[in-house]
C-alpha cells in the first residue's frame, strides 16, 4: 500500500490534482462571467493578482494568514463590483471584440499599476501549513499539508458556489438573469444588480485562487503571476465549455492531471505544446466544449 | 384598473403605437385584438415597462406606472406573460414558479403555500414539478407561464397570445381557466390575441388595433357583432 | 482648383526644404531630390479627383510613394537614434497592418501577434545562423512563410469558432511562446536567444553617398531605416489593394453579416482562416525585420507584453484601417522618447517602479478609453474631423 501511494502514477495524479483544482477555479470564474454577460474576462487573472496584493502586501507582513486571505477576498469582490460598474457596463451590447480589447487593456493597467506600487520582484507569501510532502516508509507522497489545504479550499469554494446557485433565491435569480434577462425583469429580478453580483462572486473566487497560486514558493506573488495560470484556466474553460460550470471544473482537474503526466513522462516544456494542441483539437471537434449538453428546445 | 391614455411608441423611424387610449376594468377581461404588427405586443411591453413610450401614460388605480422600471412594475402588481410564454426551459417547473414568487415579500412558508395553490389550480404542473420546463408540451408551458405570473398574486395580468400554437381544444380550456380566474379573484386581465374568435368569447371588453391605432373600443359583444370590424380588422369571415 | 494648386505648392516647398538644408554631399542631395520629386508628382496627381475616382490602383500606389518618400528623406536627415526608432516603428507598422486587416475584415481579434512576430524573428535568426550570407529577401520570405504556417495552425479553429474563443486561444499562444521556444532550445538558443552571425551592413552605393568621415554606424542605421520603410511601403501597397479587392469586400461582409455572406456564396471558414494567415504572415515579416535591425533576437522581447502592445497600438491608431496602422507604428516608434520626456519633466526617478511602468499604465488606460469612448481610434476621429471640415 505504501509503495502504491508513493508510486510514480499516484504521485502524478496527486500533483496533477493540486494544479488541476487551480485551473478549475480560474475556469469557474471565467464561466460565471461568460454565462451572465457573454464577456470573456481577460483581466480575471490580473484582478485576482491585485486582490492578493491587497491582502498580503498592504497589510503588515506579520498579519495573520487568515486575516490576509479574508482581506484579499473582500478586495477581490470589491474590485469585481467596481470593474462591472465602471468599465464593463459600457460594453454590453457592443461588438464582441470590444469587451475583449477593453479587458486586455484593463489587464495591462492592473499589472502595470501593481508593478509600479509593489515592483516586479517576487514576494513570497506565508503559508498556513507545511509545504513539505508527507513521508510514507521513508518516501515522499506527492501531497503536502499545504497542497491538501489547496485542494480542500478549492473544493469548498466550488461547493459553496454550487450551493448558492442551486439552492438560494439569489442563485436562482443569478441563473435566470443569465438565461433570459428580459423574462427575468418581468418577474422582478433586478438584472443589472445580478450582473454586478456575478462579477463580484467570480472575482471573489479569483482572489482565493490567486492567493493559493502565489503561496507556491516557486512563483511567489508578482504582477504577472496569474498570466500563465490564466492561460491554463482559459484552456480548461474552453475545453470544458464556457457555458458549463461543471465542464470547466472537470476539464480543469483533468488537464491538471494530464499535464502532470506529460511533464513527468515527456518533459515539462512539452506541457504547453500539449495544452495548445488539446485546445486547438477540442475547439475544432467540439467548439461548444466537451461537456456542454445541448438542450433540446421544442418550439 | 389599468388606464392607458395617449400612448405613442416609436422604434427608430417606425411608429408602433399612435395615441392609444383605453381602460381595463377590474374583474373583467379586456381583449386587445388586431392583425400581426398592429402593435398589440408593443402595447403590453409598454404597460409592463420593457418599452419606454414617447408620449402618453399608463396608470394603475390612478397612479402613474410610466417611467417605472419593469422590475418594479411587477412589484406593483402587474404580471406579464410574454409572447412565446417565456418559461425558462433550463429551469424545472418548480424553479420557474419559485422565481415568480420572489417578488412577493412574504416569508418562505407563505411562498411555499402560493406555489402549492398553483399546483392545485394546474394539477399537471404539480405532477411535473421536477421536470425541466423545456420538456413540457405547448399547453403545459402556457399554464406554467400563467402560474408563474399568478404566484406573485398580481392585480393585473397581461397575457400575450396565450393560444399561439395550441390545439383548439387546449385553447378553449385555457380560455375557460382565464375566465374563471378573472371572475373568482377580481383580477384585471388584458388579453392580447390574434385568435379573435376565442378571445371575444370570454372577453367583456375589446379594443381593436390597426397599425398602431385604436379603431374600436367597446363591449366585446358589440365588437363581435360589428360586421365591418369582423371583416376588415379581425379576419372573421363566415 | 485653389486647393489643388496650394497642395502642390506645399508639397514643393516641403520637398525643397527637406532636401536643401544640411545634406552632406552633392550625390546624396541628388538622390534625395529625385525621391522628393517623385513625392511631389504623386501629390500633384492625387489632387485630381478624377485620378482618385477612376484609377484606384494608381491612387494607392501614389499614396504609398508619398509615405515612403517622406520617410526616406527623413532617414537621411535624422540622427542614428531616431532612425533606429523609425526602423522599429516601420516594422511595427507592418505588424499592425496585418492585425488591422484581421479585425477590419473579419471582426476577429488576435492577442498573439507578438508571438507570431517572434516566429518570424526566430526564423530569420535560425536561418542566418545555419546558412551564412543568404540574400536578405530570401530570409524575409522564409519568415513570412513560417508565420503563415503557424498562423494557419491557429486559424484552423476559426472555421468553427468566433471572437472571444479565438482571442483566448491566441492569448494562450502568446503567454506560452517563451516556453515553446525553450522546447526547441537547441535551435532558438534558449533564454539568451540568438545573435546574427554578421550585421546587415549598408551596401556600397549608399556608403558612397556620404562623406568618408561619416561613422559607419550612422550609415547603417540609415540603411536599416530605409529598408524597413520600403518593406513597410510594399506591405502597405499590398494591403491597401487587399482591403479594396473582392476578397477584402467579401471579408467585410463576413464580419458584418455571417448569414448574408454565406447566402451569396462566400466560404466562411476559408475566408476566416485566410484572414488569420495573412495577419500572422505580416506579423512574422515585422518580426524578421526586427531581428535584422537589432542584429539579434531574445525571447523576452516576444512575450505576452508585446502582444498587448500591438493590440493597444492598433486600437489607439484606429482598428481595421490602414491609416490607423501607420499612426500606431509612429506612436510605437516614438513612445519611448515621449515617455522619457514625461519622466524627465515630472521628476520621476528614471529607475523607479513608476517610471518603468509608465508605458503600461498609459497604453492600458488609453486602450480602455479608446475602445469604450472612441472605438475607431485616432484615424476614426481624424476622419470625422475631415468630413466635418468647413472649407
Amino acid at each position: 500500500m505504501d509503495a502504491f501511494l508513493t508510486s510514480r502514477i499516484v504521485s502524478d495524479i496527486l500533483g496533477g490534482l493540486t494544479n488541476g483544482v487551480i485551473y478549475a477555479l480560474v475556469a469557474l470564474s471565467l464561466v460565471l462571467i461568460w454565462r451572465s454577460t457573454r464577456i470573456l474576462n481577460f483581466a480575471q487573472g490580473a484582478m485576482a493578482m491585485l486582490a492578493a496584493y491587497v491582502g498580503f502586501a498592504v497589510l503588515a507582513p506579520s498579519t495573520n494568514y487568515w486575516v490576509s486571505m479574508a482581506v484579499a477576498i473582500v478586495a477581490g469582490v470589491a474590485l469585481g463590483a467596481l470593474t462591472e460598474r465602471t468599465v464593463v457596463r459600457l460594453l454590453y451590447g457592443k461588438p464582441e471584440i470590444n469587451p475583449v480589447v477593453a479587458m486586455v487593456g484593463f489587464l495591462l493597467v492592473l499589472e502595470s499599476v501593481a508593478a509600479a506600487i509593489w515592483s516586479t520582484t517576487s514576494r513570497s507569501l506565508p503559508t498556513p501549513f507545511s509545504i513539505i510532502d508527507w513521508q510514507l516508509a521513508g518516501r515522499p507522497v506527492a501531497m503536502s499539508p499545504f497542497a491538501l489545504y489547496e485542494v480542500v479550499t478549492a473544493v469548498v469554494v466550488m461547493v459553496v458556489v454550487a450551493l448558492v446557485f442551486q439552492y438560494t433565491s439569489v442563485g436562482l435569480q443569478l441563473r435566470a438573469a443569465a438565461l433570459n434577462p428580459e423574462v427575468s425583469r418581468l418577474l422582478g429580478v433586478r438584472v443589472t444588480r445580478m450582473l454586478t453580483l456575478g462579477w463580484m462572486l467570480a472575482s471573489g473566487v479569483g482572489a482565493v485562487t490567486a492567493v493559493l497560486v502565489a503561496s507556491n514558493y516557486f512563483t511567489g506573488l508578482t504582477p504577472t503571476t496569474m498570466d500563465g495560470v490564466f492561460a491554463f484556466g482559459f484552456i480548461a474553460a474552453a475545453v470544458g465549455g464556457l457555458d458549463s460550470p461543471v465542464g470547466a471544473l472537470v476539464a480543469g482537474v483533468l488537464l491538471g492531471v494530464v499535464f502532470q503526466f506529460v511533464g513527468d513522462f515527456i518533459n515539462s516544456n512539452a506541457i504547453i505544446l500539449v495544452a495548445l494542441g488539446l485546445l486547438i483539437v477540442s475547439l475544432m471537434v467540439r467548439p461548444s466544449g466537451l461537456f456542454t449538453r445541448r438542450t433540446e428546445r421544442r418550439v | 384598473m389599468i388606464g392607458v391614455s395617449g400612448l405613442s411608441v416609436t422604434y427608430g423611424a417606425v411608429q408602433a403605437l399612435r395615441d392609444v387610449s383605453f381602460d381595463a376594468e377590474p374583474g373583467k377581461i379586456t381583449a386587445v385584438l388586431g392583425a400581426n404588427g398592429a402593435g398589440k405586443t408593443t402595447l403590453l411591453r409598454t404597460i409592463s415597462g420593457l418599452v419606454k413610450p414617447r408620449a402618453g401614460v399608463v396608470t394603475l388605480e390612478g397612479k402613474t406606472l410610466t417611467g417605472t422600471h419593469a422590475e418594479d412594475i411587477v412589484r406593483r402588481g402587474v404580471g406579464h406573460v410574454p409572447e412565446g410564454r417565456g418559461v425558462i426551459g433550463e429551469f424545472s417547473v418548480e424553479e420557474n414558479l419559485r422565481l415568480g414568487s420572489l417578488v412577493t415579500h412574504h416569508g418562505r412558508s407563505a411562498r411555499r403555500e402560493a406555489l402549492e395553490r398553483q399546483y392545485t389550480l394546474f394539477p399537471v404542473l404539480g405532477e411535473r414539478r421536477r421536470q425541466a420546463a423545456a420538456t413540457l408540451s405547448g399547453g403545459e408551458r402556457q399554464m406554467l407561464a400563467m402560474a408563474r405570473a399568478l404566484v406573485a398574486q398580481p392585480r393585473v395580468l397581461l397575457l400575450d397570445e396565450p393560444s399561439l400554437g395550441l390545439a383548439p381544444l387546449v385553447t378553449a380550456d385555457l380560455m375557460h381557466t382565464i375566465s374563471d380566474l378573472c371572475a373568482a379573484s377580481g383580477l384585471t386581465v388584458i388579453l392580447v390575441e390574434q385568435n379573435a374568435k376565442s378571445a371575444l368569447r370570454i372577453a367583456d371588453h375589446a379594443v381593436v388595433l390597426y397599425v398602431g391605432r385604436v379603431v374600436a373600443n367597446d363591449r366585446a359583444d358589440v365588437v363581435a357583432g360589428d360586421e365591418r370590424l369582423r371583416q376588415y380588422y379581425l379576419g372573421l369571415v363566415e | 482648383m485653389a486647393t489643388r494648386i496650394s497642395a502642390i505648392a506645399v508639397a514643393l516647398v516641403a520637398a525643397v526644404a527637406a532636401v536643401a538644408f544640411g545634406v552632406p554631399t552633392a550625390r546624396l542631395r541628388i538622390v534625395l531630390a529625385l525621391i522628393a520629386a517623385l513625392g511631389v508628382v504623386a501629390v500633384a496627381l492625387l489632387t485630381s479627383a478624377r485620378v482618385r475616382a477612376e484609377h484606384p490602383v494608381v491612387t494607392r500606389t501614389l499614396v504609398t510613394v508619398i509615405v515612403v518618400a517622406v520617410a526616406l528623406i527623413g532617414t537621411a536627415r535624422f540622427s542614428t537614434n531616431v532612425d533606429t526608432d523609425l526602423s522599429l516603428g516601420a516594422a511595427m507598422t507592418i505588424v499592425l497592418l496585418g492585425l488591422s486587416f484581421l479585425t477590419g475584415s473579419s471582426g476577429q481579434i488576435s492577442l498573439g501577434n507578438g508571438a507570431f512576430m517572434g516566429v518570424g524573428a526566430f526564423t530569420v535568426a535560425i536561418w542566418a545562423n545555419h546558412h551564412h550570407a543568404s540574400p536578405l529577401i530570401l530570409v524575409l520570405v522564409l519568415a513570412v512563410v513560417a508565420g503563415a504556417a503557424v498562423g494557419f495552425l491557429f486559424g484552423l479553429p476559426a472555421t468553427r469558432l468566433r471572437g472571444p474563443y479565438l482571442a483566448g486561444m491566441t492569448l494562450a499562444f502568446a503567454v506560452a511562446f517563451g516556453a515553446i521556444l525553450n522546447v526547441f532550445g537547441s535551435w532558438t538558443g534558449g533564454d539568451s536567444g540568438l545573435q546574427l552571425p554578421s550585421a546587415e551592413n549598408a551596401p556600397h552605393w549608399l556608403v558612397h553617398l556620404y562623406p568618408a568621415s561619416t561613422a559607419s554606424l550612422s550609415v547603417n542605421s540609415v540603411w536599416l531605416a530605409g529598408l524597413t520603410v520600403v518593406a513597410a511601403g510594399i506591405a502597405l501597397f499590398f494591403m491597401s489593394n487587399l482591403f479594396a479587392s473582392r476578397f477584402g469586400r467579401s471579408m467585410r461582409l463576413v464580419r458584418d453579416n455571417d448569414v448574408a455572406a454565406e447566402l451569396v456564396g462566400i466560404s466562411l471558414p476559408r475566408a476566416r482562416v485566410a484572414a488569420f494567415v495573412i495577419s500572422a504572415a505580416y506579423a512574422a515579416l515585422g518580426g524578421g525585420l526586427w531581428t535584422i535591425v537589432n542584429n539579434a533576437v531574445t525571447p523576452s522581447t516576444y512575450g505576452f507584453a508585446l502582444s498587448i502592445t500591438i493590440l493597444s497600438l492598433v486600437v489607439i491608431g484606429g482598428i481595421g484601417t490602414i491609416p490607423g496602422a501607420i499612426i500606431g507604428g509612429l506612436i510605437y516608434a516614438y513612445s519611448n522618447s515621449a515617455i522619457g520626456w514625461i519622466t524627465a519633466h515630472t521628476g520621476l526617478s528614471p529607475q523607479g517602479n513608476v517610471a518603468s511602468q509608465l508605458n503600461g499604465i498609459i497604453f492600458g488606460t488609453l486602450l480602455v478609453l479608446t475602445i469604450v469612448f472612441a472605438p475607431l481610434g485616432i484615424s476614426g476621429a481624424l476622419r470625422r474631423l475631415w468630413s466635418r471640415r468647413t472649407w
